[in-house]
């Protein structure tokens, strides 16, 4: 298992977060979400993101709307709710304590 | 040269190698299977529906207009295996899933890719519960109705009939309300149907290809291939299914022989007296009246229990609650009929000649005098007793207000 592997479980739990992010920069449709994934460390696909994106719905943290576009059928526009924003705004502070615990840990005291 | 299907995938057509679209078929079944109990799972299996659709437009060009297999492998693989996230929502908070290592195999497997559907099926799991759903009381007969993939009138009907002739269906039939849980999810609803993934399917299969079916009525070609594809599904989907029922009964069975067949009775060695037994032969029917007026009369003092809370004003011990009262009136009630019965399975060793068999005939005598007197009974009373009348319309309601005082009873401690 190399290092890659092992840190799965670690991308597959922020996922989620990092969907709340790119959900709340824009009104965006699942394409796009995908496309913004791509270039990182998150490239998702498909079949992991829908049962996603409807969960997250099912708890109130997103909502969608239909809209036409200008070629194909019409698209599911996310866009995040109140709750949404709520649990953004939560687990950005968290992500910020446990990356400062990341670095600080194990340094050499200060001072 | 390769056959070609047409397909449409959310309202727009698609013409696909064989090859590829038992490949699709199959990633779509897999996902189906892998969301079931998921209240999203249409709309999710209509989403990547529409994912896949939007992937075969861009491989489709003006002088390319079929999607070779080798492309749908690329698209499944680019899709991923469907993952119920829901699933794993259930068993850990949403909040914590940042920071928790989120299952892991689920995410091993996502590098396999492709179309192996089988291999990631979740195993089937059955459960007994209770079923409200088109419930007539409690809901055990329907839960049970499930559990054995019968028709729960089957159920009922047995149940009536262990009341009628031992007396503890009912007793059975309160145990069983107060034990068995309610299915509180959608997956725990799929489990108490054991077989859920096929007949569900099948019911899907159905659907989609009726919308398929309205979609090219247009154009006669496309719907004469429709016609024959769909006999073609349904008729394999109904084979699998009447098989598994099958399976599961046959299984169902060779259960109940194992665990509750009892052990061959040697009859001991007695010869019966020389007497005529025609005494006694003609006295079954008696018996047989008198178990059907016992019967009566503990249908009755049973009503009489649940409505007034005393047995034909006989009040039980003070302090009794109801259900421990009900349960000594059986008790009491069965005592009373052990001679009745004594006598008719002496009779039957009579007609039996000491083998203790029992001639069909004198069994089905016996049946329809208990059951055509009791129900001559109830008929009489009903009619002629006002009181009766009453009193036989408010079961239903009584029976209700019973359930629920067990369960509050239940709750409560």
């Amino acid at each position: 298992m190399g290092v890659n592997e092992k840190f799965n479980p670690i991308r597959k739990g922020l996922l989620e977060f990092l969907v709340l992010k790119i959900i709340a920069a824009d009104k965006v449709y699942a394409a796009d979400i995908l496309k913004q994934l791509r270039a990182t460390e998150f490239a998702t696909q498909e079949g992991t993101l829908y049962p996603l994106l409807s969960k997250m719905r099912r708890e109130k943290l997103l909502d969608y709307e239909w809209k036409e576009s200008e070629a194909g059928p019409p698209r599911k526009y996310y866009e995040l709710t109140a709750k949404g924003r709520e649990q953004l705004r939560e687990t950005t502070e968290y992500w910020q304590k446990i990356s400062g615990t990341v670095k600080d840990l194990g340094r050499a005291p200060a001072g | 040269m390769n056959k070609v299907v047409t397909i449409h995938l959310r309202g727009a057509a698609f013409q696909l190698e064989e090859a590829g679209y038992d490949a699709l078929r199959a990633y779509l079944d897999g996902a189906a299977r892998r969301l079931e109990g998921n209240p999203d799972k249409d709309e999710i299996i209509a989403d990547i529906e529409q994912a896949i659709a939007d992937k075969c437009r861009a491989v489709l060009g003006a002088y390319k207009n079929v999607v070779v297999a080798a492309e749908i492998t690329q698209i499944i693989e680019e899709m991923g295996p469907v993952q119920d996230a829901a699933a794993e929502g259930e068993e850990r908070p949403a909040g914590e899933a940042a920071g928790a290592a989120a299952a892991g195999p689920a995410a091993c497997a996502a590098g396999s890719g492709a179309a192996g559907a089988e291999a990631g099926t979740p195993p089937r799991v059955r459960r007994l519960y209770k079923l409200h759903e088109g419930a007539m009381l409690a809901g055990v007969c329907n839960g049970l109705a499930a559990y054995f993939g019968i028709d729960p009138t089957i159920v009922r009907i047995a149940f009536v009939l262990v009341t009628f002739f031992w007396g503890f269906g009912i007793l059975l039939y309160l145990i069983l309300a107060v034990i068995l849980p309610s299915p509180a999810t959608t997956a725990e609803k799929s489990a108490a149907y054991g077989i859920p993934a096929t007949a569900q399917e099948f019911i899907r299969r159905a659907r989609d290809g009726y919308y398929e079916g309205m979609r090219t009525w247009g154009d006669r070609r496309a719907h004469r291939e429709w016609r024959r594809r769909f006999k073609h599904e349904m008729k394999g989907w109904g084979y699998r299914l009447k098989r598994e029922v099958q399976e599961t009964a046959d299984r169902a069975q060779q259960q109940w022989h194992q665990h509750w067949q009892p052990p061959a009775w040697t009859p001991p060695a007695w010869t019966p007296p020389p007497g005529p037994p025609f005494l006694l032969l003609i006295t079954l029917p008696f018996v047989a009246l008198a178990r059907g007026l016992l019967a009566v009369f503990a249908f009755f003092a049973v009503i009489s229990l649940l409505a007034t809370h005393t047995v034909f004003g006989v009040a039980p011990p003070a302090g009794m609650p109801l259900w421990a009262a009900l349960i000594l009136l059986l008790v009491i009630i069965s005592i009373i009929s052990w001679p009745l019965k004594v006598l008719r399975h002496a009779g039957y060793w009579h007609a039996g000649r000491g083998a203790y068999f029992v001639p069909p005939i004198f069994w089905f005598v016996d049946t329809v005098v208990a059951i055509g007197c009791a129900v001559l009974a109830i008929w009489c009373i009903n009619r002629y007793v006002p009181h009766a009348h009453e009193a036989l319309q408010a079961v239903p309601a009584v029976l209700h207000n019973l359930v629920d005082t067990v369960k509050q009873w239940w709750a409560g401690h």
